[in-house]
């Protein structure tokens, strides 16, 4: 599994060294195939298959190296480059998006958690509509415990009174896919990194949800779960800047009640004892997890509004890389009409 | 390696719409429901309290598998899996007797032999998580083998994991079955119900009585339905869906007679 993570890349020609093709044919000969071969290859044994002098092998070997190690950048340059390049998806939930100055951000990991039944898999659904609406582009799906309804879309978009052709339109940019596996999941997004998978005009990637497929590795004790996390968040993070997406992962909460037995001063009655329960909320995933989503979003039912079956979500910015969003909260209702 | 495949919408919006539904015979359940009854290809699981229905709700659906096509039926099979000696053989040939009559009652035309009606019933008793894992896993099989059965009950999946298995373990097993499951339901068109059992967590917030296996199995479950049977409302019971994907949380009354699942 390891080897073919760890992408193989094929010798080339590179350009101002005596690397010329047919150099490399005779690299290929002697069963010096990629890269990693040439760079570990004894220096002298390269240089007779080569027929070149020692000090151009190594001038190539340095030439090699710089071209593929991380690039040094300034910090002006650095700066612009972010400023420029900080985009945000228009979630359309309008209380959502003036809370978070203007919309879910690219090329970065958001997270939606809550506990069950908090409305995450309807927040998600309506954030998918509304990007395939409102931007003309496409949003992925990804499915893992059968959440999403076609159905439930399509009775959300004809309450806000979308012509049949419309809803047609905008159901037709969102795309989904069934997976089931952590290794289906890394399978995909290594296919869309490849740009084996291509889908066209991608802004957006939904994830519902992460602990279904990670969940599936608890109780055992070989860490394959975590390795496969951690191949999982380095594709997403690679895709979502390189496709300029924002990329949403549906995680959820459990909680866990813990009981202190307080001793309760009590003179008459010095041995009373009176319980209380502190409820405590975590995210799950585990501690890697925690801190890989720069924005995480707390989602909480509040009591439900009478009329008309809605019901309203609260919604808090738990963890944000940029600290005035801490805390920060805001009221959606969910309804037949969707999460406005 | 690449087993995913990639639908739009508008594609499973037309699957979603003509899947045909298997209905509990009760019209206040089969509406808040959302679908007109369980969907083919949907999970749902069946949550309460003893004695508040959950068992006979299951066997009101495995008698409604066998509604004939001339009703728009699904003229199918059904797999019961028993983990706690819940199933009465007399008890299901009595509903079923009752349903397929009443089916001849609307349409006189069609005729049915109690023996062989029966015998699109397939039961499997799997006492004990061993026996229960080796069922799990040959599930696949069996539907295989069986295309006719399109109605998968687990009852209860609470059961097998009473005791033997850790917290940790218990929860990564649950989780792949339920993705095998799935899996199976969506590819062959399958309707699998789950009854799950209630138990007490003290100190939680909105409720101390909640569904068994914790939040994480809440989680993944889409669509929950809770039975009760409050007092004061005599024979009648109630059910509220508690988790739906695409139905808002309704209460429907019903009651429960001597022929089964019925309005009230």
């Amino acid at each position: 599994m390891r080897c073919v993570l760890i992408k193989m890349q094929k010798l080339t020609h590179v350009e101002g060294t005596a690397l010329t093709d047919h150099v490399i044919k005779m690299l290929f000969q002697s069963r010096i195939i990629t890269i990693l071969d040439f760079l570990q290859e004894d220096v002298e044994k390269l240089s007779n298959i080569c027929k070149l002098s020692i000090p151009q092998i190594l001038e190539a070997r340095n030439r090699i190296l710089t071209k593929f190690s991380a690039p040094v950048i300034n910090g002006s340059c650095f700066i612009d480059k972010i400023r420029k390049g900080t985009i945000s998806i228009k979630s359309g939930v309008k209380n959502l998006d003036n809370m978070l100055n203007r919309g879910i951000p690219a090329k970065t990991i958001t997270e939606l958690c809550g506990i069950a039944g908090s409305g995450k898999t309807q927040l998600a659904l309506q954030i998918a509509i509304n990007c395939a609406k409102e931007t003309h582009k496409t949003v992925l799906y990804i499915d893992t415990k059968g959440d999403f309804s076609a159905l439930r879309i399509q009775k959300i978009l004809e309450k806000c009174q979308y012509s049949f052709k419309e809803v047609a339109a905008i159901m037709s940019r969102i795309h989904i896919s069934y997976i089931w596996t952590m290794e289906e999941l890394v399978n995909l997004f290594k296919n869309l990194k490849n740009g084996e998978l291509v889908i066209d005009n991608l802004v957006l990637l939904v994830i519902d949800s992460l602990p279904s497929l990670m969940f599936q590795y608890l109780g055992e004790d070989n860490k394959l779960g975590l390795s496969l996390l951690n191949s999982f968040v380095n594709y997403s993070r690679f895709i979502c800047k390189q496709l300029n997406i924002g990329i949403i992962c549906i995680n959820m909460q459990t909680r866990w009640v813990d009981q202190d037995l307080t001793d309760v001063e009590d003179e008459e009655n010095s041995t009373a004892y009176k319980d209380s329960f502190t409820e405590k909320r975590y995210r799950c995933l585990g501690r890697y997890w925690q801190h890989i989503p720069t924005l995480v979003l707390e989602l909480e039912k509040i009591k439900e509004n009478d009329n008309e079956n809605n019901s309203g979500i609260k919604i808090t910015v738990l963890h944000s890389i940029d600290s005035d969003y801490e805390n920060r909260h805001c009221i959606l209702c969910v309804g037949e009409s969707g999460v406005t | 390696m690449s087993n995913y495949k990639i639908h739009t919408a508008t594609e499973l919006w037309q699957k979603e719409t003509c899947l045909p539904s298997i209905p509990t015979f009760s019209q206040n359940l089969d509406h808040i429901l959302g679908n007109g009854g369980v969907q083919l290809g949907s999970l749902t699981e069946v949550l309460g309290l003893p004695g508040t229905g959950k068992t006979q709700l299951c066997l009101q659906l495995c008698a409604s598998v066998q509604i004939p096509k001339v009703l728009s039926g699904l003229n199918a099979e059904a797999l019961y899996i028993d983990t706690n000696t819940n199933f009465t053989p007399t008890r299901f040939k009595e509903i079923l007797t009752a349903s397929l009559l009443k089916c001849q009652k609307i349409e006189p035309s069609y005729l049915f032999n109690e023996e062989e009606a029966l015998d699109r019933l397939h039961y499997i008793n799997a006492f004990g998580i061993e026996k229960f894992c080796a069922c799990m896993n040959r599930i696949s099989v069996f539907v295989a083998e069986h295309p006719r059965v399109k109605l998968i009950v687990i009852d209860s999946i609470t059961f097998p994991f009473k005791e033997g298995i850790s917290v940790q373990k218990r929860t990564g097993l649950l989780f792949r079955q339920m993705a095998d499951l799935q899996r199976i339901a969506m590819e062959g068109l399958v309707a699998v119900v789950l009854v799950n059992e209630m138990s007490t967590r003290l100190g939680l917030s909105g409720g101390a009585v909640v569904g068994s296996l914790g939040d994480a199995w809440a989680h993944r479950c889409n669509k929950r339905l809770l039975l009760s049977n409050p007092s004061e409302l005599g024979g009648s019971r109630l059910a509220l869906l508690l988790k739906s994907n695409n139905a808002p949380n309704l209460v429907a009354k019903f009651q429960i007679t001597r022929e089964g699942i019925r309005d009230s």
